[in-house]
C-alpha cells in the first residue's frame, strides 16, 4: 500500500520536475527539445557531424597523401580495392585485398589490363595504424594514418588517371568545401549583419536606399560574373591564393539574401510591445539591440546561417567543375570532377563517381539540419491561446 | 494651488500619411482638441471605440507619440514638465515618473528574460538601484504584492496564463515607483473571471501608492466600476466627460447614450432601448464637418453639419461638447 | 416532439501534442432543435471552439475522437453521423450546405486578393448546381438583406475596402446564402465595437426568424447571450457544467462556476458592488483537475471538498430540463 503510494509521489515528483523544467527553459533549451524530436533533423546532424569531422582528420583517415606526392605510378586509373575477409582460400581475421599485375601486350591492343591474382600468397593484408606519409594536424607533425596494407597500396575507391587516391582526396574535398563555404559565409555574414542591421534598425530613407543597393547586387547573375572574375585573376597567383579570392567572392555575392533576413527580423521585433516598453522606461538604443534585438534574431540568424551553407559549396563545387573556382593541386569536389566528362570516364572508369555521393549527403544534411532548427526556432506562437 | 496631476490643453496629434499623388497629403487626425485634466490620486478613465484616438492621446501624455498641436503639462510635488519640449536628462526623469502597461500580455514581454529580469529591466536601465541584491530584493517586493512569488521569479513568460502575464506587466509599471500610469485596455485580453482580479489589484494599488491612473478601456461596464471620473471620446475628440456617477445619471451627449444602450443587458426581458446608431465609424482622415459625430447621431440639425460643438460646462464638473445637449435631456 | 437539427453524445476529443496527448472536450452532450439558438459561454480552454469545430469535422488532424463520441445531423427526416463521414464529397454535404460557420475575425476570414462577390458566388456554386448569373443575383440579394449599402458595388470589392462590422456582415450573408439550416457563430462580434455589435446582434436575431435556422452562438460574454440566445451551455476545461434556458441559467444559476462568472461580471446597475473575480487560473488543458473539473476553484465546496475531489459529478436533470454537473446540485449521486 505504501509502495504505491511512494511510487505515485515520485510519478507527480517527476512530472512536476519535468513541468518546472519546461517553465525555467531557457529559449535555448526549448529550441533544443523541440530540434530532437525531429528525426530527419537528428539524421541529419549526426550525419553532418560525422563528415566534419572526416574532413577535419582526413589525413589520419586516410592511407596517402592526396596530392601528387602520394600517386600511384603503378595503378593508374584503378578500380577499388575492396577488402575482403573470406574467400576460396578460406576466412581470415584481418581484412585483405588481393595483387594485381600490369601489363600490355600486343594481344591487349596495347591497353593496359590489370590481372588478378587471387593466390594465397598473393593476399595483402589490410593494417590498422602504420606509418605512412606525414601530415601536419593541430599543428602536429604526425605519420600515423588510420589504416594501410601491408605491401602496395590500398585504394578503397580506386585511383585516377595520375594514380591519386580517390578516398583520400575525397576527404580532404569535403575539408576544402566545407573551409570555402565557411570563409563565403562569414564574409557574407559579417556584410548581411552591417547593412541589413543598419537598414532593419533605422528605417525610413536610409533602409530605401540600402535596400536598392541589396536588390541592385542580388540581381547580379553570378556565372558571368565569375566568368569575369577569372579572367581577372592572374595565373601567377597561388592555388592557396586562388582559394582565399574565390572564397571572398562567393561572400561578396551571397550576402544580399543574409541582409534581407536580418533586415526583416530587426523590422518586426522592433515593433514589439516589449521593446516599446523598454524605450518608454528610458532605454539607450544600445540596451534595447542589446538585450532585446540580438538576442531574438540570434535563433533565426543561426538557421539561415546553416541553410545558406549548402548554397556556398554547390555555388562553388559548380564553379570549379566548369574551371572558373579551384584548379589543382587545391582539391575539392568540383575539381574531383573536372575530368568527369570524357566518355572514357563514364564507360570505364565509374568511381570516380564516388565523391558525388559524399557531396549530395553533405548538402541534404545541411538541409535538413537547417529545416529543422528553423521550425523547432518558430513556434514561439504555440505559447498564445 | 490645483491637484491637478496632468492636463492636456488643446492638444491635437496628427500623423502624416505618405503622399498619393500629387496635391496634399493626407493627416490622420487621431487627436483634436483635447482638454483634460487628470486630479492626483484619481482613477480616470477613457472611453471609445476603435478610431477614437483613445491609445493615441494615452500614448501622447507619456510622450510616445508626438505633439502636433496644444501642450499637455505634468505637475507633480517636486517637478513641472512641459511634455512637448521635454527632453534628454529630463525626459529620462520623467519617464521614471510614468509608466504604461499594455493590451496584449502575451506581446508585452520579452519572451527570452526571466521574470525576474523583466520586472528588473526598467530598475536596470534607469539606474535606480546600485546593487544586484538591492535590485532583487525591489522586485522581491513588488512581484509579492502582484501575487507573484519566487518560483515564478525564476521562469520564462511562457509559462503563465494571461492574467498571470498582465500581473507581470503590471509588476515591471510599478517597481520604479511612478507616480502616473496609463492602462491601455490593460484587462481586454483577458478572461471574464480574471479581468475582476487584475482591476481588484489595480485599485489596490492606487489606493495604497496614492499612484494617479488613465485607465483606457472600450468597456464602460469595466470603467464603470473602477474608475472615478470618465471621459468619453468619439473619432478624437472627447465628446463628454463628468464624474462617473454623474455620466450615468444625467448623460448629455447622444453618443454617451448610444453606447450605454448598445451594452446587452444580462437579463434576457430587458431588450435594449432605441438608441442604437446607425452607419459605420467615419475615418479620422476625413473627419465630418461640424460636429463629427453629426453623421449618425439621431439627433442631428443643420447646426451640427456646419458648427463645431464647443466644450462648454453642463453642470458642476461635468463638461459635454453638444449644441443641443440640455434639449435632449 | 420534434427531432433536435443536430444532437452531440459523449464528444470527447483529445489531441496528440509535444506535451502528450490533451484532453479538449470532455464528455459534451448537447442537442440544437431547429430554429433555436444555443449559446455556448466558456473562457479560454473551455473547448468551445473545438466543439463547434467538430460538428463541421474542421478539427486539425492530430485531433483523436473518442469510440462514444456520436453526432448526428437530422436534416429532411435523414440521420448523418457526422464523425463517420470521411470522403470529401459527403463532408461536402455539412460543410458549408447544411452547417455554415462564421468567425471572430472577418479579415481572416476572407481571402484578401479575391473579391467578397466572388468568394460568395464560389461558395454557391460548390454547394448546388446553380448558373454564375443566378449566384450572383442571390448574392448581392443576401449583401442587401444583411444591411449593406450599394451591395452591387460592394459585391466588386476587396476585404480590405470593407469596415470591421461590414466584413461580418459579408461573412454572414455569404454564411447565410447557402440557406443553412444550422449556422454556427464563433465569437462574432468578440472583434466588434460594442455599438456596431449591438447592430449585429439585432441583424442575426432577425435572420433567425426570417430564415428559421438554428444558430450555436459561442461566447464568453454573456450579455450578448442574455438577448440573442434560447437556452445557453456553460462550459469549464472542456466540460460541460450547466444547460438550460437563458432564463434559468442566468436568473437562477445551479453551477458555482456560473455563478462565479456572473458575480465577476461589472454592473451598470450597481456601481457600488465590488468586483468578485473567480479565484485562482484557469489550470493548464496539460494539467486536469481529478474528480470534479472546477473543483481547484470552487468556493462553495468546503463541506463536500473530498468528494469533489475524486468523484467525478454526475449530471443532474432539473426541472425544464435545467442540466447542471455538480455535487452540491445532487447530494444522493443520483441522476
Amino acid at each position: 500500500m505504501t509502495e504505491t503510494a511512494i511510487i505515485e509521489e515520485t510519478d507527480a515528483n517527476v512530472d512536476q520536475k519535468r513541468k518546472e523544467a519546461y517553465f525555467t527553459a531557457g529559449q535555448g533549451q526549448l529550441i533544443w527539445a523541440r530540434f530532437k524530436k525531429q528525426k530527419a533533423a537528428m539524421v541529419g546532424a549526426g550525419l553532418l557531424i560525422v563528415l566534419i569531422l572526416s574532413g577535419f582528420f582526413a589525413p589520419f583517415l586516410t592511407p596517402y597523401d592526396p596530392t601528387i606526392a602520394g600517386r600511384n605510378k603503378d595503378y593508374l586509373n584503378g578500380a577499388p580495392n575492396v577488402p575482403s575477409f573470406c574467400d576460396d582460400h578460406g576466412c581470415s581475421l584481418r581484412p585483405f585485398i588481393y595483387s594485381f599485375k600490369r601489363s600490355r601486350s600486343i594481344e591487349t591492343n596495347f591497353r593496359w589490363v590489370t590481372k588478378i591474382d587471387t593466390s594465397l600468397e598473393a593476399r595483402r593484408y589490410v593494417v590498422f595504424f602504420p606509418q605512412g606519409d606525414e601530415y601536419t594536424l593541430l599543428g602536429m607533425d604526425l605519420s600515423t594514418h588510420l589504416f594501410g596494407v601491408d605491401s602496395g597500396k590500398i585504394h578503397i575507391f580506386g585511383t585516377d588517371a595520375t594514380g591519386k587516391d580517390i578516398y583520400s582526396r575525397t576527404l580532404q574535398a569535403i575539408n576544402t568545401s566545407l573551409a570555402v563555404g565557411t570563409i563565403g559565409v562569414f564574409i557574407a555574414f559579417v556584410l548581411a549583419l552591417i547593412i541589413g542591421g543598419i537598414s532593419g534598425y533605422y528605417g525610413g530613407w536610409i533602409d530605401s536606399m540600402l535596400q536598392m543597393m541589396t536588390d541592385a547586387v542580388r540581381t547580379i547573375p553570378t556565372i558571368p560574373l565569375f566568368m569575369a572574375l577569372a579572367a581577372f585573376i592572374p595565373a601567377t597567383w597561388s592555388s592557396e591564393t586562388r582559394f582565399f579570392f574565390i572564397s571572398i567572392i562567393l561572400g561578396f555575392v551571397g550576402w544580399p539574401t543574409l541582409a534581407r533576413r536580418v533586415r526583416t527580423h530587426l523590422l518586426t521585433e522592433r515593433n514589439q510591445e516589449y521593446v516599446l516598453a523598454a524605450q518608454l522606461c528610458g532605454a539607450s538604443a544600445g540596451h534595447v539591440i542589446r538585450r532585446h534585438l540580438l538576442p531574438s534574431f540570434t535563433s533565426y540568424i543561426i538557421v539561415d546561417l546553416i541553410i545558406s551553407f549548402p548554397y556556398m559549396v554547390l555555388s562553388e563545387t559548380a564553379l570549379s567543375f566548369i574551371g572558373l573556382g579551384l584548379k589543382d593541386p587545391v582539391n575539392s569536389l568540383g575539381v574531383m570532377l573536372q575530368n568527369v566528362t570524357s566518355a572514357d570516364v563514364l564507360l570505364n572508369y565509374q568511381w570516380y563517381f564516388i565523391p558525388v555521393f559524399f557531396f549530395i549527403t553533405l548538402v541534404l544534411a545541411f538541409v535538413f539540419v537547417g529545416d529543422g532548427l528553423r521550425d523547432a526556432a518558430d513556434p514561439y506562437a504555440d505559447t498564445k491561446k | 494651488m490645483s491637484d491637478i496631476l496632468i492636463r492636456a490643453n488643446n492638444l491635437s496629434v496628427h500623423f502624416p500619411l505618405n503622399r498619393v499623388g500629387f496635391g496634399e497629403r493626407p493627416v490622420v487626425r487621431a487627436c483634436e482638441g483635447i482638454n483634460i485634466e487628470i486630479e492626483k490620486g484619481s482613477f480616470f478613465g477613457l472611453v471609445g471605440e476603435s478610431g477614437s484616438g483613445k491609445t493615441t492621446l494615452g500614448r501622447a501624455m507619456l510622450k510616445a507619440a508626438p505633439i502636433s498641436h496644444g501642450e499637455v503639462i505634468y505637475t507633480d510635488d517636486d517637478v513641472t514638465y512641459d511634455l512637448g519640449s521635454l527632453q534628454g536628462a529630463e525626459l529620462k526623469e520623467y519617464r521614471k515618473r510614468s509608466q504604461l502597461i499594455f493590451q496584449d500580455p502575451y506581446a508585452a514581454l520579452s519572451p527570452r528574460m526571466t521574470v525576474r529580469d523583466i520586472i528588473a529591466e526598467p530598475l536596470e536601465v534607469m539606474g535606480l538601484t546600485s546593487s544586484r541584491e538591492e535590485t532583487d530584493t525591489k522586485v522581491r517586493e513588488i512581484a509579492e504584492k502582484c501575487r507573484l512569488n519566487l518560483e515564478h521569479l525564476r521562469r520564462f513568460p511562457h509559462a503563465f496564463s494571461g492574467g498571470q502575464r498582465q500581473r507581470i506587466s503590471i509588476a515591471r509599471a510599478l517597481v520604479s515607483d511612478p507616480k502616473f500610469i496609463v492602462a491601455d485596455e490593460s484587462v481586454a485580453a483577458l478572461d471574464v473571471s480574471i479581468q475582476a482580479d487584475v482591476l481588484n489589484l489595480l485599485n489596490s494599488i492606487q489606493r495604497e501608492r496614492g499612484i494617479t491612473f488613465l485607465f483606457i478601456s472600450h468597456d464602460l461596464s469595466v470603467i464603470a466600476h473602477t474608475c472615478d471620473f470618465v471621459a468619453v471620446m468619439y473619432l478624437g475628440q472627447i465628446v463628454e466627460s463628468a464624474p462617473t456617477r454623474k455620466l450615468f445619471s444625467e448623460t448629455a451627449h447622444p453618443y454617451t447614450r448610444a453606447l450605454l444602450s448598445a451594452i446587452p443587458s444580462l437579463d434576457p426581458d430587458v431588450s435594449g432601448n432605441a438608441q442604437k446608431l446607425e452607419g459605420e465609424i467615419p475615418s479620422p482622415i476625413n473627419p465630418p464637418p461640424g460636429c463629427r459625430f453629426n453623421t449618425r447621431c439621431p439627433h442631428a440639425q443643420e447646426r451640427c453639419r456646419s458648427e463645431v460643438p464647443e466644450w462648454r460646462e453642463y453642470s458642476t464638473g461635468h463638461h459635454v461638447a453638444c449644441h443641443f445637449a440640455e434639449e435632449l435631456s | 416532439m420534434t427531432k433536435p437539427l443536430i444532437s452531440v453524445k459523449d464528444l470527447t476529443l483529445r489531441f496528440k501534442t509535444d506535451e502528450g496527448l490533451v484532453t479538449a472536450v470532455n464528455n459534451v452532450s448537447f442537442e440544437i432543435a431547429p430554429g433555436e439558438v444555443l449559446g455556448l459561454v466558456g473562457e479560454s480552454g473551455s473547448g468551445k471552439s473545438v466543439t463547434a469545430k467538430s460538428l463541421m469535422m474542421l478539427n486539425a488532424d492530430n485531433a483523436v475522437y473518442d469510440e462514444g463520441s456520436k453526432i448526428t445531423l437530422n436534416i429532411d427526416g435523414e440521420e448523418h453521423d457526422v464523425l463517420s463521414l470521411k470522403r470529401p464529397a459527403e463532408q461536402m454535404v455539412i460543410r458549408g450546405g447544411a452547417i455554415s460557420m462564421i468567425f471572430q475575425e472577418p479579415m481572416a476570414s476572407f481571402a484578401p486578393a479575391i473579391t467578397i462577390g466572388e468568394q460568395m458566388v464560389e461558395q454557391l456554386m460548390i454547394h448546388s448546381d446553380m448558373t454564375r448569373a443566378k449566384a450572383k443575383e442571390i448574392s448581392v440579394e443576401m449583401l442587401t438583406r444583411v444591411g449593406i449599402p450599394e451591395p452591387a458595388e460592394r459585391f466588386g470589392q476587396y476585404a480590405f475596402e470593407f469596415s470591421g462590422g461590414m466584413r461580418q456582415r459579408a461573412m454572414i450573408a455569404m454564411a447565410l446564402s447557402t440557406k443553412p439550416r444550422l449556422l454556427i457563430a464563433d465569437e462574432p462580434t468578440t472583434a466588434l465595437d460594442v455599438t456596431i455589435q449591438a447592430q449585429v446582434i439585432d441583424l442575426m436575431k432577425d435572420l433567425v426568424a426570417e430564415f428559421h435556422m438554428s444558430i450555436l452562438f459561442i461566447t464568453h460574454d454573456l450579455g450578448v447571450i442574455a438577448q440573442t440566445a434560447d437556452r445557453v451551455a456553460v462550459m469549464y476545461l472542456g466540460n460541460l457544467v450547466e444547460t438550460g434556458t437563458v432564463r434559468q441559467v442566468i436568473n437562477t444559476p445551479s453551477h458555482p462556476y456560473t455563478r462565479g462568472l456572473l458575480n465577476s461580471l461589472p454592473k451598470l446597475d450597481d456601481l457600488e458592488a465590488p468586483l468578485t473575480p473567480v479565484p485562482g487560473d484557469i489550470p493548464s488543458p496539460l494539467d486536469r483537475p481529478s474528480g470534479c473539473v472546477f473543483h481547484t476553484r470552487c468556493v462553495e465546496s468546503d463541506d463536500i471538498a473530498e468528494r469533489c475531489r475524486s468523484e467525478i459529478p454526475v449530471t443532474s436533470i432539473g426541472t425544464d430540463d435545467h442540466r447542471v454537473d455538480c455535487h452540491l446540485a445532487n447530494p444522493r449521486g443520483q441522476a
